[in-house]
């Protein structure tokens, strides 16, 4: 690429979605550092400062990918897929058990979680099927083939076990769907199968994760066990009141009632809560707010049908992380594992948030000149 | 390069844009939401978050003093210096961890200060598992030596420090014991109006006066709220209501007279009581054998209760109120006043005493074997003889004697303001059977059915001395809440009048004044140099057929002309009151007229 031409580029960015992306960053760094916060200074965990680093490491893949031609990625789709499969299965049988759980790859000096490469690699497949000239989106083939592209990454997240993540995929590709134009009817009966299946769903969850399901119903039932956190995020959130706190005086991360290990990523929506009120809390509220719609003004300004489909599947992964997480921390979802994007400690996820985020802006700057 | 479609359908760009309108209503929802948890619920997460975190501490009051009348502190508090471990400083994870680290600090700081640890796992245990925010005394009352030790070495250690204890403390020692009781440390002094979950310990009253003001010496408690973790530790105090302090009692209690008393009862069991006949006032309030109420504070060891308990003198027994006696001889102007007032006998009625009295076939006997001959009311009030009261008695009958005493204030409490107060004993009016005239000639003389307590004997002292006014026994003067200069006083009050003829006073007050001040009066031994005394002696028997025991009394009131004091005394056992009584009574009598004497056997022996 040229100078002009970067220049060019640079100036058609979103800047609307940048301050807000920005913005959500440093909220993250500012309430990690005070999660970790236990009344002295002196002995605050390092964590904001790998948030930091992980935030810069974002930016530049952010960059990378809002010069990068999303055309020109798109016509590796099919291998870059290949490679997100081979890493889930890589994580299954090599990877290290952590937490019951296997879903990270010791690689030198990082710790990555192909689940989080799987989802844009998915994506980006799914994109770029659904985008074929010509294709007959009436026709079922269409909705078997994408359910195909999306079950063998669906099944190998589920397998981990990281239900979440895997979750994330289904109102993504439903969407996709949806947005690619596929007939209301065909996508009716798509969501009355859905219902019709989820009893299945059920029986196939794990002891504990049926746990939590049932303890989201009545959290009295476990108060010690799975209903602490709950019940202390709620109290968190609740006694913020409409001004909060203030900046490190909120006491239930401070007195450890929210556990130390999840304050600072799944329920750090909690302690902005408590810290910050009503009038924070909803300030975040409309930064995301803001991503989303910067996400969708490059979908609807987008010059073809695969920066589209591209935008709204980043639009709507964005927004089910962030829907999932705070409806949890307020106690109106049972409790998952989805962290919240740009503001919960994690450098998989930021990173791969922050690349996905760059996707958009990719569409966005090689919009239709009108 | 892909193309991705060429023409953008309207209809792909109007789903998009509901999409988004659907999106951002669910952030919508969830703002909603969020107004319901933190504002409209906030208060209730916020009591949650009060209710998990935040713990109450009783703060106890400084403890009120007793005075005497002069203002001589009888019942104090002073500082006991403790170190004190602050457990939130010394947390390590996991409880058998941060144990280890306490009993590496306790050791290291029992080498420094100078003390052996008196704390072992299982107490460092138990704190954490029940008072776990509060402080961990380690040592108590600290001396000057250790504390400059602590304060050298110690102070910088983290988790340590001096921790200040109010302790009850007795200057006088065992001085007037039985009536200030004694206090014991408690530390859960349960209050169900205002729940607390942590009490540091307090000083209660468990006896004496100390109990029965407990809560006007006790003040109002206050609190301290303060912010516990997750796990229980401190975290920091948040507010403190301060306690209010104690009030004072003053006492009519005489420091001087209390302590003549005490002495005078050196080395027997018994009791003195000495009262100002003119309002009521108890000057001194003296039981032996005594104890020493500090032996109670801070905390009473069981070898001392032990001591106590198994002593055969009975330490405990606060005898001057609780002490049922037979009165003996001291009962006789009882029954004097009884036939005079009733005109059963007068001034001239002569009795002859020929050494004994025969009732029927019965034989009883006077103390003295010669007889004292003809004598009226007033020579046997000095001679103390049996014969003319067996007379006198069964002329006047057992229910007149027995109203007379009753309107002295026998048979009943007096009310005093202390605990344990005996009653005493004497027949009742209407009781029919049984009752011989042998009885009623026991009876005439304070032996039989009639027990009376030493304080009993004082006010029927303090009457005659009046004139006939029955004083109620004032012990507290006045009880000063903290900050006043003034007691509110407890005033003064008169329980009956006798109204008896000036004729029946001057008699019995005159065989009174005979029986101290005439040459061959039995209770001469009391006399002191430049006081008129008045007074009456006693020899009661008690005790089982076989193993005759006296009591040895003796009651006076001085000066004759003006009386201000009134005393009565009684040794448990002894020989007569003539030889026991009246010489310890002559011995306070120097002390309360400050009558230089010198020493006596029977008092310094």
């Amino acid at each position: 690429m040229d100078r002009a031409r970067f220049m060019m580029l640079l100036r058609r960015m979103d800047w609307g979605m940048l301050v807000a992306v920005g913005a959500l960053l440093g909220v993250g760094v500012l309430f990690i550092y005070s999660a970790c916060y236990r009344g002295d200074p002196d002995t605050v965990a390092p964590f904001y400062r790998k948030q930091m680093a992980w935030s810069g490491a974002g930016g530049i893949a952010f960059a990378v990918l809002t010069f990068l031609d999303y055309r020109r990625l798109a016509e590796q789709a099919w291998p870059i897929y290949a490679v997100g499969i081979a890493l889930l299965l890589l994580v299954l049988f090599v990877g290290p058990t952590i937490n019951n759980a296997k879903r990270w790859l010791d690689l030198p000096g990082v710790r990555v979680q192909p689940s989080e490469f799987a989802k844009l690699s998915t994506l980006l497949a799914l994109a770029r099927y659904l985008a074929r000239p010509g294709l007959n989106l009436a026709h079922p083939q269409v909705v078997l083939s994408t359910g195909a592209i999306a079950v063998v990454p669906f099944v190998l997240v589920v397998l981990e076990p990281d239900l979440g993540t895997a979750a994330v995929l289904v109102p993504t590709t439903f969407m996709l769907l949806y947005a690619a134009g596929v007939p209301l009817k065909t996508l009716g009966l798509l969501v009355l199968i859905g219902l019709l299946l989820l009893p299945v769903g059920w029986f196939a969850l794990k002891g504990y994760q049926q746990e939590r399901i049932l303890v989201f119903f009545e959290p009295a039932k476990d108060p010690l066990g799975a209903g602490w956190n709950k019940i202390q995020s709620q109290i968190a959130v609740g006694s913020g009141g409409l001004m909060g706190k203030g900046y490190l005086a909120g006491t239930q991360n401070v007195l450890g009632f929210l556990p130390r290990n999840v304050a600072p990523t799944d329920f750090i929506y909690s302690v902005i809560a408590e810290e910050t009120g009503f009038v924070g809390s909803a300030l975040v509220l409309s930064l995301y707010g803001a991503v989303i719609t910067a996400a969708i003004r490059a979908a609807l300004i987008s010059r073809d049908k695969l920066g589209r489909l591209l935008s709204v599947g980043v639009a709507v992964m964005f927004f089910s992380h962030v829907f999932v997480n705070i409806a949890m921390t307020i106690g109106l979802m049972p409790i998952t594992g989805l962290p919240l994007p740009l503001v919960s400690y994690g450098g998989s996820f930021t990173v791969s948030i922050m690349a996905a985020l760059g996707l958009t802006q990719s569409v966005y700057v090689r919009r239709r000149r009108s | 390069m892909i193309r991705g479609g060429t023409v953008t359908s309207r209809g792909e760009l109007l789903r998009i844009r509901i999409l988004l309108l659907v999106m951002l209503a669910m952030l919508g929802l969830l703002a909603a939401a969020l107004w319901r948890v933190q504002v409209a619920q906030g208060h209730e997460f916020e009591g949650d978050l009060k209710k998990q975190s935040v713990r109450r501490v009783r703060l106890p009051g400084q403890r009120g003093e007793i005075l005497d009348r002069h203002g001589h502190v009888l019942a104090g508090n002073r500082p006991s210096y403790c170190i004190a471990l602050y457990l939130e400083e010394l947390r390590q994870g996991g409880r058998s961890n941060t144990v280890n680290s306490v009993m590496e600090r306790l050791d290291g700081l029992g080498l420094l200060i100078g003390r052996d640890p008196e704390l072992d796992r299982e107490d460092v245990n138990d704190h954490i598992l029940q008072t776990l925010p509060l402080p961990l005394i380690a040592w108590r009352d600290l001396d000057e030596a250790e504390l400059a030790r602590f304060a050298e070495h110690a102070a910088s250690l983290s988790g340590v420090d001096v921790f200040v204890e109010a302790v009850r403390v007795y200057p006088e020692g065992r001085t007037a014991c039985h009536v200030l009781g004694s206090v014991k440390f408690d530390s859960k002094i349960v209050n169900a109006d205002q729940p607390f979950h942590y009490f540091y310990p307090e000083t209660v009253g468990r006896a004496g006066l100390e109990k029965r003001f407990d809560e006007d010496l006790a003040g109002v408690a206050g609190g301290k709220s303060l912010l516990v973790d997750v796990s229980g530790y401190r975290h920091e105090d948040l507010a403190v209501r301060e306690p209010e302090a104690g009030s004072d009692l003053l006492l009519a209690l005489d420091l001087k007279a209390q302590r003549a008393a005490e002495q005078a009862l050196q080395g027997v069991a018994g009791a003195a009581v000495i009262m100002d006949p003119r309002n009521g006032d108890v000057l001194a309030l003296a039981s032996a054998p005594t104890y020493d109420p500090n032996e109670f504070v801070p905390i009473l060891t069981q070898a001392t209760w032990d001591r106590l308990n198994s002593d055969p003198g009975h330490p405990m027994v606060h005898r001057a109120v609780a002490g049922t006696y037979a009165p003996g001889s001291v009962f006789k102007p009882v029954t004097a006043f009884a036939a005079l007032e009733n005109g059963k006998i007068n001034a001239g009625t002569s009795f002859t005493c020929p050494g004994y009295f025969e009732l029927g076939r019965a034989r009883f006997n006077c103390w003295y074997r010669h007889g004292h001959g003809a004598q009226n009311v007033r020579g046997a009030l000095r001679n103390s003889c049996n014969v003319f009261f067996y007379e006198t008695g069964l002329l006047t009958g057992r229910e007149m004697i027995a109203h007379m005493a009753s309107a002295m204030g026998f048979g009943e409490k007096t009310g005093i303001d202390i605990d344990y107060e005996a009653p005493g004993r004497i027949p009742l009016r209407h009781q029919q059977q049984g009752w011989y005239s042998g009885d009623t000639c026991n009876f005439s003389i304070g032996q039989g059915p009639v027990t009376v307590t030493p304080l009993q004997m004082a006010v029927m002292a303090s009457t005659i001395a009046n004139g006939g006014n029955v004083p109620w026994p004032r012990l507290v003067l006045g009880i000063r809440a903290p900050g006043q200069d003034a007691f509110a006083p407890i005033p003064p009050r008169m329980v009956n009048r006798m109204n008896w003829s000036k004729r029946s006073l001057d008699l019995v007050q005159g065989g009174m004044r005979d029986v101290v001040m005439h040459r061959s009066g039995t209770g001469r031994l009391a006399r002191i140099p430049g006081i008129n005394v008045s007074g009456k002696t006693g020899t009661a028997e008690f005790g089982k057929k076989g193993n005759p025991k006296k009591r040895a009394w003796m009651i006076v009131y001085a000066p004759t002309e003006k009386p201000r004091y009134a005393i009565a005394l009684v040794v448990d056992e002894g020989q007569g009151g003539g030889v026991d009584a009246a010489p310890r009574v002559q011995y306070i009598l120097g002390q309360l007229f400050d009558v230089p004497l010198p020493e006596s056997e029977v008092v310094h022996g």
